[in-house]
């Protein structure tokens, strides 16, 4: 019987994927899994810059129109942003100054970060995975939190090898940050969804279009006050216990190539798999 | 010689399904050159190294994107059989749109499977967003990708062997 053929492969098939997995959990495959890494993280690099060229000149072919809007709008935004950043040089000054005079430290936010080059991005609708070109070899250790270049949140280390990382980002419909908005201080969780979406669940207070998101800082496993997003939609009705708050990521995930991990700052579940 | 150019082969598909293939996103799906790859095996060498082909991408796959081995095995696992049940089926379609069918039905059953590890645990299931944004674009991605890799080889003259084990001496 030739079907009789293909149900033998499957059934070998499928005894080698429950082997696998379980192979897999128990971690067997790591060692040949950094191997593999270290000797195709180049030819991912080089693929990448190759193509990401063309990737990019096709999707932007597409949007000159909105990219036009979207940079008049930018235009004005860093104008806004400059002001504000005279403001905060001086803001900062004062607090410097505070801080010297109280003897207090500076947060964990503003400590060693080591930067990364994104080599490749996993990303499906329910999955939102990178790796970098850094790895154990560098200090960085599953659980440290990913910042952007410019020090927005973009997610945690999942899996460290001695030269690469991954990285689960924000969006990955598994990941969960404690936080909360700016101005309002209304605590929830920022959860990533299906199709890269972010929401901002459980979230009781006032959220409005518009509100910054930073980190919360509790449960400890974030710094507080690293910046997320900014609210891009209020659903449900104001009597709801609970509205269903969608957020926009401040960094854009999907061009980003440069990450810094944050070194200094140790997350609560670092510590927890460190005691005895 | 041929084993180690075949090996080599499919290290270089599974890093450019990583590397290059996120980079041309249709909504939230994404080019399954692996899939593709592994029928035009099947179709213009014969099904048995595709055989062995899947088991290998699917670790070397797992290994590039971190996910679990096991189930990227699984999910690969519907496309070789697919495509001999639809030649068994005897339809009065030619041997290109039967490919089609096999690959288009192979990429849903594997952008499915895929889609459980994360829905296991703890994502949403949401209905619309894996048909409308995930199958109906992976359909798309994966026709024309196969047509792509399909019709040169066919211009140029390659004949598309059946998918029964007999010819390859299984």
């Amino acid at each position: 019987m030739i079907s009789s053929r293909y149900s033998v492969w499957a059934a070998i098939m499928v005894t080698l994927a429950l082997g696998l997995t379980i192979v897999g959990q128990a971690g067997l495959l790591d060692p040949f899994q950094g191997i593999f890494l270290k000797v195709t993280t180049p030819v991912d690099s080089a693929l990448n810059g190759i193509f990401r060229p063309v990737a990019d000149f096709l999707a932007n072919a597409g949007n000159v129109n909105s990219l036009e809007d979207e940079n008049r709008r930018l235009r004005l935004e860093n104008e806004d942003l400059q002001n504000r950043v005279t403001q905060l040089k001086q803001d900062a000054d004062r607090v410097k100054e505070l801080e010297q005079a109280l003897k207090i430290n500076q947060g964990a936010t503003s400590g060693i970060r080591v930067a990364a080059n994104v080599v490749n991005r996993d990303s499906s609708a329910f999955t939102d995975v990178i790796s970098i070109d850094r790895g154990a070899n560098d200090g960085i250790k599953a659980g440290m939190v990913v910042l952007s270049s410019q020090g927005s949140l973009v997610g945690t280390v999942t899996k460290t090898f001695g030269t690469s990382a991954f990285i689960r980002l924000i969006t990955d419909s598994k990941s969960k940050v404690a936080a909360q908005v700016v101005d309002s201080k209304a605590d929830g969780i920022i959860q990533g969804e299906a199709n890269r979406v972010l929401s901002f669940g459980l979230a009781q207070g006032d959220v409005k279009v518009g509100d910054t998101i930073v980190t919360s800082g509790i449960g400890g496993n974030y710094p507080a006050g690293l910046p997320i997003g900014k609210v891009s939609e209020v659903g449900g009705a104001p009597q709801d216990l609970f509205r269903k708050v969608k957020v926009e990521p401040i960094v854009r995930l999907s061009t980003a190539r440069t990450v810094l991990v944050l070194t200094s700052f140790t997350p609560q579940r670092i510590n927890i798999e460190a005691q005895p | 010689m041929k084993v180690a150019i075949g090996g080599a082969a499919l290290v270089l598909l599974v890093l450019t399904q990583v590397a290059v293939a996120p980079l041309f996103p249709l909504r939230a799906a994404i080019p399954d050159l692996i899939l593709v790859g592994v029928m035009v095996i099947a179709l213009y060498w014969s099904p048995r190294p595709a055989m062995v082909a899947v088991p290998v991408v699917a670790v070397l796959f797992s290994f590039a994107s971190d996910r679990a081995p096991g189930l990227v095995l699984l999910a690969y696992l519907p496309l070789l059989p697919a495509a001999y049940v639809l030649e068994q089926a005897r339809l009065p379609i030619n041997r290109y749109t039967q490919a089609a069918v096999a690959t288009v039905v192979g990429g849903m059953a594997a952008r499915l499977i895929l889609a459980i590890g994360p829905m296991t645990q703890g994502a949403e299931f949401t209905f619309g967003v894996i048909t409308k944004d995930l199958l109906l674009p992976g359909t798309v991605l994966d026709w024309s990708l196969l047509t792509l890799a399909y019709l040169p080889l066919r211009l140029a003259g390659l004949e598309a062997s059946r998918m029964t084990l007999y010819r390859s001496n299984y």
